[in-house]
């Protein structure tokens, strides 16, 4: 549900979580990226850091220069100002990453999790035939039909959580239980409602479909699209998901290791949440390609 | 320069306050976990705030120091040794070109701070020397030292002299033994777990587990319950009753992963999937920092109001008034 009105949850001595809902309805991670950007241009006093989410925002703050009521207020102002949330507009760069689906690396990855810690069958075939689709090439079919939002990039450096615009390539799995103890770096991952991408070898335990050969962040500016900025995506960002073989990932692992890879990140459009609504509501959801 | 001769268990770059401005990419605040005792650290050699040290845990280096300079050693008791005499601890000790510091293994407390005039001069990266080694970012190429680095020190520009010592009521009262109370204030997600379940944390004991690290704290105690919305709730949130739906996670969180509490310290993650009862405040880190594996945590249920005031008391000990000349 949307909240009448917003929660302001503590969270220790300098944090608070503004909660706009309870639910994953894309409206409230609307709500929650149109406060991030609104305190990124208010500049309000006291305001460290902001982490949002699905349906939230933690905003770090220092105490010594904001009380917690007056920063409560000011947050109240600042949404109130965001109005309706189909008045929303965010600034929205598409992003294209390259995948290979039923790659043989994520392959080796579940087989080593299910050699070592619990049996299971492959990821993409596990996550097709919950869905109802015929088979793991059509899963990649309709994960690559669709424009990803960005909800939050969090976690680990760069990490993008993502769910499908097109409700017509939605998608949903349980996640694993237990985890992984590694994770192939690069791995597309799906859990829950949301699409991942691994940006660190760690645990994890989102199902595994495919990998892309690109980094998603890098602190020492090795490729140009890292010259000015320190990780790919932002929240409110959208990605598309560019299927390829093994020759071009092959080729597109080269260029990035010779420090030659050129992304593909359009920056010329604003998101309309009045727009997408209307588009979004104009489909047939129960469609799949 | 430093030279790493031994590096130690674990022994990394710091600064305060670590990392900011890029958490919602993904980036922790990192940073030393007992700010207390590195600011004073810091002080006693006459650097900056944000001079980088070294943060050294549970087994220190060996260190030689190529020029002379000025250090200071505080937080954890670590026998340390200067060319092989016993050299004290929270007090500004000259260095002679040359000399080698041994460190032990922590006695009382888990976590050393060691402050050289100038400060650590590695490369910053996104703004601050603190290592994030799980990404490798930060610190000396990325990670805790190794045997063989050496270290690059900062100009000294500080006023810093030796025979300055922090005053006994001034330093954190790190205890001898293995009891800990640790203040916590309840929320973001205190709804989801029911009167039963509160009251059985605050009233418990809890152990510190061997896995635990800068990453998180992994707490053994007894089993947790629930409030009807932690069960009763969309699958979005996931089946777990300690699951929910994405959210970010404040430092300090005590993040229930199942039934173990996992309190997320200052390398851990900014979000996922699952809820945070209560919070513990910044004033109270440097009890996690310096509490060892099998010690035994009982929490204090503290207002925001009260979380804010004792970190107002910790800050206002960090400044010069808290230093005497060492007699």
């Amino acid at each position: 549900m949307i909240f009448d009105e917003p929660r302001f949850l503590p969270g220790g001595d300098t944090f608070v979580l503004v909660q706009f809902g309870d639910d994953a309805r894309i409206d409230l991670n609307f709500m929650a990226l149109g406060l991030t950007a609104a305190l990124r241009e208010d500049r309000t006093k006291g305001v460290i850091d902001t982490n949002p989410s699905y349906n939230s925002v933690v905003v770090e703050y220092d105490p010594d220069l904001i009380g917690a009521d007056d920063l409560e207020r000011e947050l109240r102002r600042l949404i109130e100002g965001l109005g309706p949330v189909e008045d929303l507009e965010l600034e929205s760069r598409l992003a294209y990453l390259p995948v290979m689906y039923r790659d043989p690396w994520t392959k080796a990855c579940v087989e080593d999790y299910a050699e070592r810690i619990a049996p299971r069958e492959g990821d993409p075939e596990f996550v097709a035939r919950i869905n109802g689709l015929e088979d793991a090439a059509q899963l990649a079919r309709v994960h690559s039909g669709t424009e990803h939002w960005v909800v939050a990039v969090c976690s680990t450096p760069g990490l993008p959580l993502m769910v499908a615009l097109d409700p017509r390539c939605a998608i949903t799995s349980p996640k694993y239980n237990p985890p992984r103890t590694w994770t192939t770096l690069g791995a597309i991952g799906v859990g829950g409602l949301s699409t991942s991408i691994y940006t660190t070898p760690g645990p994890g335990g989102y199902n595994l479909i495919g990998r892309t050969p690109v980094p998603l962040w890098d602190t020492q500016a090795r490729l140009p699209a890292y010259r000015d900025r320190v990780v790919l995506l932002d929240a409110a960002d959208r990605v598309k998901f560019v299927p390829v073989e093994r020759e071009e990932f092959d080729y597109i692992e080269s260029r990035v290791a010779d420090g030659t890879y050129t992304f593909n990140v359009t920056g010329y459009q604003r998101f309309s949440v009045r727009a997408y609504k209307a588009w979004a509501a104009s489909l047939d959801a129960s469609e799949r390609f | 320069m430093i030279e790493v001769v031994k590096a130690g268990l674990e022994t990394g770059v710091q600064d305060f306050p670590g990392r900011y401005g890029f958490w919602e990419q993904g980036f922790p605040p990192s940073g030393p976990f007992d700010m207390w005792s590195f600011r004073l650290a810091n002080l006693l050699v006459g650097n900056a705030d944000d001079a980088a040290g070294l943060e050294i845990q549970f087994l220190g280096p060996t260190l030689r120091f190529e020029s002379e300079t000025l250090i200071a050693l505080t937080g954890a008791t670590m026998a340390p040794t200067l060319d092989g005499v016993p050299m004290p601890q929270w007090e500004s000790v000259a260095v002679p070109a040359g000399a080698v510091l041994e460190t032990g293994f922590a006695s009382t407390g888990a976590r050393t701070y060691l402050a050289v005039a100038g400060g650590i001069d590695t490369a910053p990266v996104l703004g601050s020397r603190s290592t994030f080694h799980m990404a490798g970012v930060g610190g000396m190429e990325g990670h805790a030292l190794k045997d063989g680095q050496r270290l690059p020190l900062g100009d000294r520009a500080g006023a810093g002299r030796p025979g300055r010592r922090v005053r006994a009521d001034c330093r954190p009262p790190i205890p001898a033994g293995k009891e800990w109370r640790i203040e916590v204030v309840a929320g973001p997600n205190d709804d989801w777990i029911d009167e039963a379940g509160q009251h059985m944390f605050l009233e418990s004991a809890w152990t510190l587990q061997a896995r635990s690290n800068r990453t998180g704290y992994r707490l053994s105690g007894p089993e947790w319950t629930f409030a009807a919305r932690a069960t009763d709730k969309g699958p979005e949130h996931g089946e777990h009753p300690s699951n929910i739906l994405d959210h970010g996670y404040p430092v300090g969180a005590v993040n229930l992963c199942g039934q173990t509490p996992i309190i997320l310290v200052n390398d851990g993650p900014s979000a996922g999937g699952f809820i945070n009862p209560f919070t513990v405040p910044s004033a109270a880190f440097w009890k996690l920092a310096q509490s060892k594996p099998n010690d035994v945590y009982r929490f204090d249920l503290v207002s925001v109001a009260d979380a804010q005031a004792e970190r107002q008391r910790i800050d206002a000990l960090c400044a010069e008034a808290s230093l005497e000349d060492a007699g």
